[in-house]
């Protein structure tokens, strides 16, 4: 079932710049996308077309078979959660269980349901020590995981992270990685815009390589990526252990998902 | 009267503990680290590690102007941190942060880059000389009329970083570089650090999660975890220690595979400085 | 917004104009102010625009100052039925309002073609203190930027269900509060990341900063100089104090 369709989507800013031009793809229910390009390349423009934040200047963009220039982003927001990159950009309630609360206030929640999905939010990232404090006091990553968690609490069908792993050390990005194989398993959509492909390479999504406004290529994430003069022309980098692969003259069928397959493959089966 | 400290060491931490004023531990503990001139170094360790602290400990922004509880002693090209003004310092230390924005000041480029200079009253003649030299290093004299705001995050940083070049540090820290910048524009970055430390010998400290950047470059990786220095050596040593990882360090999956490798008795020539340099040795045996 | 940007936000072009010293054109565009405030009959002040097109002309920049003054339109048409309701009389009210447009229009020449840059050295001819002249400067430099945040978080909190088209007065002011209190935190935040940029670039180690550009005078901004005040005391003597034509 379709949940978000692009249909030959253009988009220009009144300044007259092209930041997408004939974009076309179609995301199911439940499927786990990626998107990679290099700054500029039209990811955020692109992602903003979900929750109709912005509207195509031509073409049209399909949520749930519905067109988005019909509804507010407001609106669209309750099916589809947008994690933005700086935390500060939206973080200033007295609270941080005030903070979670903003948005379920907004999209109508009961006040005791409103009060579970808080509950259940803060517990779940492990934030509840920090219920009463000011959300500006947070450290980083602590204010990323508010971020996350404030989007959660309403349960939207499509989960949009704009790069998620910016500034993360690798503890934090584990924690990060578990969070996404939770998403997966409750059947949600999940797009992620990022550049971390090493991030990327063990969840193997479905990749969008973005390139000067255009769709350049949409696959498997293996399969993209081994196409290495379109990701060059995208100034995209493609993961270690893909390289490594690429890089043998013997090797195994399958690129190597982890460092244990390679170790593996590099010491017995060969 | 301060002259250059004789032999290799540029940079000397001897038992620093420095506590903020409103913390309640100190952000870094009896740290005792010596910086060899021409190194390049890598700082790393977990969030809240001390990094950050430990940076501004070094180019003298603790305690110029973070004041706080302060012990041991950080001595620069010669000169102790916290006996010498902030003027002096910055053209013995300098130090790039990781927001390229919030470092442009002025409204073109070659004022921004002019702009330590003119803070140290440095001539006109002589000024301009040093913008123009410090604008060709970075590969940036076309950009030189142009607003910050014309400007990519990648041309922004290394605006910022020719302004830090024209003060000639010795020394240059950079916190976290690359974060916000995508792989492609960081590894320009990486080749323009490694450029001026083998042109100009400048000693690079550089803060850094993602490590593959760096490694190929990298003298040395010093990580931090708690406030205080727990590791120390030629990044392949560090990062082939089964406790790296208890310390928040991501190791690169060609370093992980490599040392285990040899952990299980492989022999492999040389530690590879990329994975097409392991697939090639892989293939070789 | 897009009057503002038109009329009174530096672009680059090079000009006749531009060339002049800054404080030449300064000093024009403060005697083309003074003669539209003190002009005191219709064929003067219509003059006074004259010359301002004239020069924007030379400026290169004629359809700019040419939209600015037609868009400004508006507010004289407000000052002329002000002035009509306060019994002023036609001609005076209609006086009043043309002598606005010409203020506009030689403001609007001297910020189109003076960059933040040249400001900055004005200000520092005038012996402005370092530290208002650096606090103006930035101001300038970060207005791009600070708007672009406001934007942002516009976007994140719409994207938290905000609506800013519906409810009524009270509830649409409270819903400045998600905007704001953002904006101002990352301020601060970038106040503070600017003040350890600075302070490693040694700002404030002296009071008197030395500069990349010097402002040189040539013999073109000397004729200039001397022809304006000629022709400002030719004007100011035919009309205020002797000559009736």
């Amino acid at each position: 079932m379709n949940m978000i369709e692009f249909r030959d989507v253009s988009y220009v800013h009144r300044t007259g710049t092209t930041a997408l031009s004939g974009v076309s793809l179609s995301i199911d229910k439940g499927e786990t996308v990626a998107i990679v390009g290099e700054n500029g390349a039209g990811k955020t423009t692109l992602v903003r077309h979900i929750n109709g934040l912005l509207r195509p200047t031509r073409g049209s963009v399909l949520v749930e078979g519905k067109d988005t220039r019909e509804t507010t982003a407001a609106a669209l927001s309750r099916k589809v959660g947008i994690a933005f990159q700086n935390p500060d950009h939206q973080l200033f309630s007295e609270s941080v269980e005030g903070e979670v609360r903003f948005a379920l206030r907004n999209f109508g929640f009961a006040e005791d349901l409103a009060t579970r999905r808080v509950d259940w939010a803060l517990n779940f990232f492990e934030l509840d020590r920090y219920r009463k404090s000011s959300p500006l006091v947070l450290s980083g990553g602590e204010k990323k995981r508010l971020t996350l968690g404030c989007i959660l609490a309403w349960d939207p069908d499509v989960v949009v992270l704009d790069e998620p792993t910016v500034g993360q050390d690798a503890l934090q990005k584990e924690k990060l990685g578990h969070i996404f194989k939770m998403l997966q398993s409750t059947g949600k959509t999940i797009i992620i815009v990022s550049h971390d492909v090493e991030f990327l390479w063990p969840i193997q999504p479905r990749l969008l390589v973005m390139a000067g406004g255009r769709l350049v290529a949409d696959g498997e994430m293996a399969e993209v990526m081994s196409d290495s003069a379109t990701l060059e022309r995208a100034r995209v980098t493609r993961p270690q252990l893909l390289r490594l692969y690429s890089g043998l003259q013997r090797r195994p069928e399958r690129p190597f998902l982890g460092v244990d397959d390679a170790r593996t493959w590099a010491e017995g089966g060969r | 009267m301060s002259q250059s400290l004789p032999g290799p060491v540029i940079a000397s931490i001897k038992g620093l503990t420095f506590r903020y004023p409103d913390a309640q531990r100190p952000a870094v503990k009896d740290l005792d680290i010596d910086i060899l001139r021409g190194e390049i170094v890598i700082l790393a360790g977990p969030s809240g590690c001390g990094k950050s602290t430990l940076l501004r400990c070094v180019n003298g922004l603790v305690p110029h102007m973070y004041p706080g509880e302060y012990k041991g002693s950080v001595v620069v090209d010669g000169v102790s941190v916290a006996d010498t003004p902030m003027s002096m310092l910055s053209q013995k230390v300098g130090l790039l942060f990781q927001n390229p924005e919030n470092q442009i000041f002025m409204f073109s480029v070659e004022r921004d880059v002019a702009f330590g200079l003119q803070n140290l009253s440095v001539p006109r003649d002589e000024m301009r000389a040093r913008v123009d030299e410090a604008m060709r290093l970075l590969g940036i004299t076309g950009l030189a009329q142009r607003a910050p705001h014309e400007l990519s995050d990648g041309q922004k940083q290394r605006a910022a970083l020719a302004g830090v070049i024209a003060m000639r540090p010795k020394l240059i820290i950079l916190d976290e570089p690359t974060s916000l910048l995508d792989p492609q524009t960081a590894l320009e970055v990486v080749s323009l650090i490694e450029k001026l430390n083998r042109e100009l010998g400048i000693t690079f400290v550089v803060v850094e999660h993602r490590l593959e950047l760096l490694t190929p470059i990298a003298h040395r990786l010093v990580v931090m975890d708690g406030g205080a220095k727990v590791m120390d050596g030629p990044p392949e040593q560090v990062l082939s220690d089964p406790d790296v990882e208890a310390h928040g360090i991501g190791v690169p999956p060609t370093f992980e595979l490599y040392s285990s490798l040899v952990k299980n008795g492989m022999r492999l020539e040389g530690v590879p400085d990329s994975p097409e340099a392991l697939a090639r040795e892989l293939d070789r045996r | 917004m897009f009057w503002l940007s038109s009329g009174f936000i530096f672009r680059r072009v090079a000009s006749p104009f531009g060339r002049l010293d800054p404080r030449v054109r300064l000093l024009v565009s403060i005697e083309l102010f003074a003669l539209a405030l003190l002009s005191s009959d219709l064929p003067e002040a219509a003059g006074v625009i004259g010359v301002v097109l004239v020069l924007a002309l030379s400026a290169k920049s004629l359809r700019r100052i040419g939209r600015t003054v037609a868009l400004s339109g508006l507010f004289a048409v407000f000052i002329f039925v002000f002035n009509i309701l306060f019994r002023i009389g036609l001609y005076f009210a209609f006086l009043y309002s043309i002598r606005f447009l010409a203020i506009i229009g030689s403001t609007s020449l001297f910020f189109l073609t003076t960059s933040p840059d040249e400001l900055e050295q004005i200000m520092k001819w005038f012996r402005v203190p370092r530290d208002v002249v650096f606090a103006f400067v930035t101001a300038v430099r970060f207005i791009p930027v600070v708007m672009l945040d406001a934007f942002q978080i516009m976007d994140a909190q719409k994207s938290r269900g905000l609506e800013f088209e519906k409810g009524n007065l009270l509830k649409r002011v409270r819903n400045i509060v998600p905007i704001l209190v953002p904006l101002v935190v990352n301020s601060v935040i970038r106040s503070g990341e600017l003040a350890e940029a600075m302070e490693s670039r040694a700002y404030g180690s002296t009071p008197k900063p030395t500069s990349l550009y010097s402002m040189k005078m040539s013999w073109l901004d000397g004729a200039v100089t001397l022809a304006s005040l000629l022709l400002i005391a030719a004007t100011l003597y035919i009309y205020h104090v002797g000559v009736k034509l």
